[in-house]
């Protein structure tokens, strides 16, 4: 559980914060500039001048009333901020084994450097790692403490971070196989769907929206605070051992829904991998298609959940065997399909639209 | 070199060092203070600490002789705990000691102000406490400027003539120093024994500059890569 009732006084605005969140995958969201990194440092005690009360699973953080602060070394959060923050002056292997005390903590060092796979890069110094690579050593320091909290900065808006070097495979890795609780400020509906359960959104240092995680990503919403938010398909899946061919293979997302993707290189049956496919991506079809006459693989029939604006363009929420999709449309497009919220339509995705991300 | 400009060299290394020993923690701890507050009064306090490097310091030299006679303020402290300074070695210690304070300081200070303090955050909230952060991260970052600075403030206390003559004396075989011996000897017409001490100090003196020189060129080898640059890979 974590308790936010706080003030902090920013340049532009305040940011004013008050939330209750369950506080086990938490996502972040809002345009630049909304507070949202100023809300992870008042979290991680790593910012001053907030005045209010901050808890987490009942252990008071900050709290003015009593002039309590606890100091940010006994707050057991894992920090990983947008720009990595490495020590410049240790090597990978230094950097993740900062937080953990001499002679203790070998476990969790070669669990974290498993997680993460950053095997390969612990000799090697900060300045020579890419910016996705940073995010992991980064994040595989903050997991080896074994902190209470994740709190992770977007990454991906550091510029250098190429999209398919996102932390969100490895983060996925974290939250199932170390359960830690994380908040994870990003701009991508579609990554906060799959790792988050519920979502906060900012706008000039106030809460626009929180709750549920479908509830707060809806495109209205989310598209009218936040213009760059990016309503990205994204599914996590698991490899099948079928071999549709060479370069194909399918990812298992759920019991009915198996998508056809490019077959990931040095990836095996049965490995776990993500996807994502962008709205633009996404056809949609009033009429039934057969997978023997359209060239595109996937192929699903299913029901419009909804039509939102975004920007001038609308993006149609489309429920197919048990998986929502984002399909963005123009408007002529919606009004010639006659589109409507509880139409039945076909979706259509080439194989090589999805990428793979990592 | 004789016998006995060789002793002079080895008391002044010998002062200049325990001098330069002295203020280091000292230094380390004005300098770290002055690179992280950001209050009102900040500019004033760093004239203050500054005022050596301009002042004659025969001048500073008075002042530390008023404080120090056995009727001044601290003069009298240390006369009854029975510890004499004036005309010692120690007030030769001293006064190159407050002369080089400010050598120290001012890169030292420059070179923390340089450590980025969202790397100390991050340290902290990783489970160290501040002063564990401050010697595995702070210090590395660091230390060229602070090694900088100790040289520096070393030179200005291998060289320092005017505050030492006034609390030291000129005492030969206990407080003369090179910057003393030099003085000393050209007054009484031993000019070309006082140029062999010349040569002397400007052996050590540029050893010393040049070495500082070459740190502050290259400062930090971390400082010249942005950390956001992608790598040469």
């Amino acid at each position: 559980m974590i308790e936010l009732d706080f003030r902090l006084p920013l340049a532009p605005f305040t940011l004013n914060v008050s939330a209750r969140l369950e506080g086990t995958a938490v996502a972040v969201l809002g345009p630049s500039g909304s507070g949202k990194t100023s809300l992870l440092e008042v979290i991680a005690g790593l910012r001053r001048g907030a005045v209010g009360r901050v808890a987490l699973d009942g252990e008071v953080f900050l709290d003015s009333e009593s002039g309590k602060v606890l100091d940010p070394e006994e707050r057991r959060i894992g920090y990983v901020p947008q720009d990595s923050l490495l020590f410049p002056h240790l090597d990978a292997a230094g950097n993740v084994r900062f937080g953990l005390k001499r002679g203790a903590g070998e476990k969790t060092f070669a669990e974290a450097v498993s997680i993460l796979e950053i095997t390969s890069l612990l000799s090697r110094y900060p300045a020579t790692l890419s910016g996705g690579e940073r995010q992991r050593v980064a994040l595989a320091r903050a997991v080896a403490t074994e902190p209470r909290l994740l709190l992770l900065d977007e990454p991906l808006a550091a510029v250098d971070v190429e999209l398919k070097e996102r932390i969100l495979p490895y983060l996925l890795r974290v939250r199932d196989e170390k359960k830690i609780p994380f908040l994870y400020v990003t701009h991508n509906a579609g990554e906060a769907g799959v790792l988050a359960r519920e979502a906060l959104l900012l706008q000039e240092g106030r809460v626009r929206a929180i709750g549920r995680v479908d509830e707060v990503l809806r495109p209205a919403v989310l598209s009218s605070a936040d213009p760059d938010a990016s309503f990205e398909n994204v599914f996590a899946g698991v490899l099948e051992p079928i071999e549709p061919s060479d370069s194909t293979a399918y990812l298992r997302i759920s019991d009915e829904v198996r998508l056809l993707v490019p077959r990931p290189i040095g990836v095996a049956a049965g490995d776990r991998a993500v996807f994502g496919v962008l709205p633009d991506d996404v056809l949609v079809s009033t009429k039934g298609l057969e997978r023997s006459s359209v060239s595109a693989r996937n192929v699903s029939a299913g029901e419009i959940i909804g039509l939102e604006p975004v920007g001038a363009d609308t993006l149609a929420r489309i429920l197919a065997g048990g998986v929502e999709w984002r399909a963005k449309l123009t408007a002529a497009a919606v009004a010639d399909l006659d589109l409507s919220t509880g139409k039945p339509v076909w979706i259509v995705v080439k194989t090589h639209a999805f990428r793979r991300l990592r | 070199m004789s016998a006995e400009d060789f002793s002079i060299l080895l008391l002044t290394l010998r002062v200049a060092a325990v001098s330069t020993l002295l203020i280091l923690p000292l230094g380390i701890g004005a300098a770290w203070l002055l690179s992280r507050w950001k209050g009102r009064g900040k500019v004033s306090v760093e004239t203050f600490l500054s005022l050596p490097l301009v002042l004659p310091p025969t001048a500073v030299g008075l002042v530390l002789l008023e404080m120090l006679r056995r009727s001044g303020p601290v003069g009298r402290l240390l006369d009854r705990a029975g510890v004499e300074i004036l005309f010692t070695w120690k007030a030769v210690v001293l006064a190159t000691a407050v002369m080089s304070f400010p050598l120290l300081v001012r890169p030292a200070r420059a070179a923390l102000e340089e450590v980025d303090p969202r790397l100390i955050a991050i340290g902290r909230s990783l489970g160290r406490g501040g002063l564990d952060v401050f010697a595995r991260v702070t210090l590395p970052l660091a230390w060229r400027g602070i090694l900088a600075g100790t040289l520096l403030a070393f030179s200005r206390a291998f060289g320092e003539f005017g505050a030492t003559i006034l609390v030291a004396g000129n005492i030969p075989g206990r407080t003369q120093t090179l910057a003393l011996a030099i003085f000393h000897r050209t007054q009484i017409g031993r000019d070309a024994s006082a140029f062999r001490l010349v040569a002397l100090t400007v052996v050590v003196a540029f050893a010393a500059v040049w070495t500082t020189e070459i740190l502050q060129r290259r400062r930090s080898r971390y400082a010249g890569r942005d950390v956001t640059a992608r790598p040469a890979t």
